[in-house]
């Protein structure tokens, strides 16, 4: 099944900031259980709007732009249904936080007028559709479960609990004397009559279409960032004999390296000490991108040939030759393009400023302190300023779409890396790109989950966050940034507002329970285990 | 024969070439639906509209001040001019009928309802030795029977209130075309069902019987309640009679035959109705009737100039006075606002579903369907060895929108 994250981002008018943070807490209270003011049931969002894993409602306060109302939801399936039954659960209530908000200067104007006139009945899903911002990038830790799934196999792992916990209470614990085998046999056989669906083929949870589609957006993502960075390569050479083109890209290579390693260190204060080293990474990942080289030069001969031919007039035999040798030379000339962009980098990072201390309104922090850690998970939402400049625009975007893409790939089962506290998590770009925002369902308490972003994932933390105005000095998009734990963290918090409004569908689980609980299943799906099957799946019992 | 005694529940449906396309007309309307909800989501027809996108179809249902009910003119007819509250808009006499109605059609009484409807569609299906027509001998039955019981309704001396309150329905509902035929054995059965129930209302006052709406009616005049005139309870009872149980017999043989049309799905509902599990199987009910819904649609008319989709590609003006058909059968087909419409999915959320349309007037005896609809099917389902009837019995007929024949075998 595929799942959806996406958040719709409105500008509020001012004066209703207050009023819209009071339909917040209202439609909280309403709806949550916790001691912390709660009132009414949660349940009610299980079966109005099946399709949500979580949703917040926040709005952010801001010096610089008017105060922004963010839905920011994360479901099963086609973003259509979902809005649809999100009205049909809380359409009342959504309208009236809508007219708080300010009409569209755009074309939506009519639209936003149609669902917030006074006694308007208009289906506001239409417009909630239109404003859907698509994440920039987005994880998704237990991808490919669906809500009902999670819920179902949880209640699978109870039954082994108290079956294993109450198989002949009186006397010795049965479970006790069996091989890891029989354990198995005599669990499946003791909840199979509770639990059917265990005698069905597992839904698969990345499919295979989802997989190759995944690949493909990779694939197709790095074939044109070759020839993007390959095409000045391309026209030089078209422009200059070989041999002078190729004493060009020496030249110029060897200038900016060496002008890389005076002004690539850390400015005084700002370096952590990190294993890091771009030159390890970079053969690490050297057999891959030869791969990948070689797949550009198939896809790019293959489009570029029938062009070729039709330009030049060659027949097919010379017009692939040709293309080969040129696109060579235009991949020659790739890394110096890249040490030149890495260099202009260099030069504007080492101008850039960071915020030591940012302010944090003591009011907003105690409000959120008030809403968190209530359950195993907490929610952050986060709005921070995009730094200015034609390079960091370009960057923000071919860096947030890779990382996205490689994230399709490389987190896949449950976890970030080594992270494993992740629900869900995406960023966005707001106010027409000028702001960016980030928002993640996680377990355990805000301070460990950024603790455990610096540790283990600060470079991907850094590279997709550096460009935002006042984060923690940065070298090469990737090092010191993030690294610079309590600097990050104010800044941070400094970025984030309340969340007024958070539903979590199963927030007593966390994601590694929701793998374990998964592994559980997939084992008592099987009929029989191996020894050396049986011996693993044990182990999370 | 008169209509007043005849005991033909409907009328002789077309024959012929007429009947082959009207056969073809309702096979190829989800195809038809398909393609206007790509193409043409509001379609102009003269001075009638079809909106077919769900949420064209809520806005038109939402948007009562806008879009109001083209019913009064036959309700006029049926109820000899007594006001009814399907035929009014948001006004404050609506409010009022339909609060002084909630009264005594009470959420206390479904519980009872259903055990009821439970009880009568076992019996019915035990005394059938093995095959059963499901709309007439079992759910029209068990319909009128349950709902005639529970309005305090019982059959007329000289008549088959099946019979009467099926016309009144389709002359009410179904008779865009206002056909004479139709009009005329109307002109008989309106009067006599009126004083029908007029003439029950008198005895009840002497003689109050058992618990029912009437006799909670009478109670509230006899204490001196002026909502509850004769007039009120008789027209109300009437719009309950003619609204009501005719049209249970249409929907829920269309959800039988849509769940043998899907084998899984009828093992499922009938490992819920012998796991006497009520909920899992009003969900198989419910999706199975979202294939083959009551109607394609429920007609309105634009009481002022509306524009329908506002700020959308597909934004259309209706001016005063024409009539738009709301397609809530195409709406639940939508994959805009319902996800995977063509899987048959039990465990959809309501809002995929306008069974009962939606808004002001979304139909009153909603909750009581809800508590009986799949418990008319239950003892059925719970059959062993359930099948079609062999030949074209055992597929589903129609007579125009109504059910008329489905017979299944069991045992």
């Amino acid at each position: 099944m595929r799942q959806t994250t996406l958040s719709v981002a409105l500008e509020v008018k001012p004066e209703s900031y207050d009023h819209l943070s009071s339909l917040l807490d209202k439609l909280r209270n309403r709806r949550n259980p916790d001691p912390s003011g709660g009132e009414g049931p949660f349940a009610d969002f299980l079966t109005r709007v099946p399709a949500v894993h979580f949703m917040s409602l926040s709005v952010f306060p801001g010096f610089d732009y008017d105060p922004l109302f963010v839905i920011e939801a994360n479901f099963d399936g086609e973003k259509g249904p979902f809005w649809g039954q999100l009205e049909s659960a809380i359409g009342p209530e959504l309208r009236a936080m809508l007219r708080c908000c300010k009409r569209p200067l755009d074309n939506a104007g009519p639209l936003f007028d149609s669902i917030t006139a006074p006694d308007a009945r208009a289906p506001i899903a239409p417009y909630l559709e239109r404003r859907s911002l698509t994440p920039t990038v987005f994880h998704q830790g237990n991808r490919g479960m669906t809500r009902d799934r999670i819920l179902a196999e949880h209640k699978l792992f109870e039954a082994t609990r108290v079956e294993l916990a109450c198989a002949n209470v009186d006397g010795p614990n049965p479970y006790r004397v069996l091989t890891p085998r029989q354990i198995h046999a005599k669990l499946r056989a003791a909840v199979l009559p509770d639990f059917a669906w265990l005698n069905q083929k597992a839904p698969a949870r990345i499919t295979l279409a989802q997989n190759i589609g995944d690949w493909v957006r990779l694939i197709g993502f790095i074939v044109a960032t070759v020839f993007v960075l390959s095409v000045p390569g391309l026209f030089l050479r078209l422009a200059m004999p070989w041999d002078r083109y190729l004493i060009l890209l020496v030249l110029v290579f060897a200038g900016i390296a060496l002008l890389l390693k005076k002004i690539g260190v850390a400015l005084p204060g700002t370096g952590i000490a990190t294993k890091f080293s771009f030159l390890k990474f970079f053969f690490k990942q050297l057999p891959p991108l030869l791969l990948f080289v070689a797949g550009y030069l198939v896809i790019a001969v293959a489009i570029g040939t029938p062009l070729s031919m039709l330009a030049t007039a060659r027949n097919f035999d010379a017009a692939w030759r040709g293309m080969i040798e040129w696109l060579l030379w235009g991949l020659a000339g790739a890394p110096v393009v890249v040490a030149a962009i890495v260099l202009w980098l260099r030069v504007i990072e080492r101008r850039d400023s960071s915020q030591d201390a940012p302010p944090v309104d003591p009011m907003m922090l105690r409000e959120m302190a008030r809403r968190e850690d209530w359950i195993p998970q907490n929610h952050m939402g986060s709005v921070v300023l995009i730094k200015p400049g034609i390079l960091r625009a370009i960057l923000i975007r071919a860096g947030h779409r890779g990382l996205g893409l490689v994230l399709r790939i490389v987190a896949r089962s449950g976890y970030l890396g080594s992270m494993r506290t992740i629900h869900f998590a995406h960023w966005a770009m707001v106010n027409n790109r000028s702001r960016l925002m980030f928002f993640s369902n996680f377990d355990q308490t805000w301070e460990s989950y950024l603790d455990d972003f610096i540790e283990k994932a600060h470079a991907g933390l850094t590279l997709a966050w550096c460009c935002g105005v006042g984060f923690p000095p940065t070298r090469f998009l990737v090092k010191d940034g993030a690294s610079h734990g309590r600097q990050f963290k104010e800044w941070a918090r400094h970025s984030m507002t309340v969340s007024r409004f958070w539903y979590s569908a199963y927030k007593d689980l966390t994601a590694e329970q929701i793998e374990r609980n998964f592994r559980i299943a997939v084992g008592l799906r099987k009929r029989t285990l191996s020894d050396k099957d049986a011996v693993l799946w044990i182990n999370d019992l | 024969m008169s209509a007043l005694t005849s005991r033909d529940v409907l009328r002789p449906g077309p024959k012929g070439f007429k009947a082959v396309v009207q056969r073809l007309v309702f096979a190829l309307m989800p195809s038809f639906f398909t393609f206007l909800r790509r193409w043409k989501p509001v379609m102009k027809l003269g001075n009638n509209y079809l909106t077919s996108r769900y949420d064209d179809v809520r806005e038109v249902f939402a948007t009562d001040p806008a879009f109001g009910v083209v019913y009064k003119p036959h309700l006029d007819v049926i109820m000899g001019g007594q006001p009814f509250f399907l035929g009014m808009g948001d006004t404050p006499q609506y409010r009022h009928d339909t609060d002084a109605m909630r009264k005594v059609v009470r959420p206390d009484d479904l519980p009872v309802l259903a055990a009821r409807t439970q009880a009568q569609a076992a019996e019915i299906v035990a005394g059938a030795n093995g095959k059963i027509d499901v709309v007439d001998t079992l759910v029209r039955r068990v319909t009128f029977t349950m709902l005639g019981e529970y309005l305090g309704v019982p059959e007329p001396k000289d008549g088959d209130l099946r019979v009467w309150a099926t016309r009144l329905f389709e002359f009410q509902f179904a008779d865009q075309g206002n056909d004479p035929a139709l009009r005329a054995e109307v002109d008989e059965i309106a009067p006599a069902l009126r004083a029908h129930i007029q003439s029950e209302i008198e005895r009840r006052r002497a003689d109050p019987g058992p618990d029912d709406v009437l006799s909670r009616c009478l109670a509230l005049q006899k204490a001196g309640d002026p909502a509850y005139s004769d007039d009120f309870i008789r027209t109300s009872l009437m719009g309950f009679i003619v609204g009501g149980p005719p049209q249970p017999p249409m929907v829920v043989p269309q959800a039988m035959e849509q769940l043998l049309r899907r084998p899984p799905a009828l093992a499922a509902a009938q490992a819920a109705a012998r796991a006497d599990d009520d909920d899992r199987l009003r969900a198989y009910v419910m999706e199975a009737m979202r294939f083959d819904p009551l109607a394609p649609g429920l007609p309105r008319v634009a009481l002022t100039d509306w524009t329908l989709g506002t700020g959308t590609s597909h934004a259309s003006t209706i001016p005063a006075g024409a009539q738009v058909l709301a397609a809530f059968a195409s709406a639940m087909m939508d994959p805009r606002r319902v996800a995977n419409p063509r899987v048959f999915d039990p465990n959809r959320p309501a809002s995929d579903y306008m069974h009962f349309g939606f808004g002001l007037h979304e139909c009153f005896g909603r909750h009581i369907n809800h508590a009986t609809l799949h418990l008319m099917l239950k003892p059925l389902l719970a059959q062993p060895n359930l099948r079609r009837a062999p030949g074209k019995a055992g597929k589903l007929v129609k007579n125009g929108p109504f059910a008329e024949r489905l017979v299944v075998a069991y045992g």
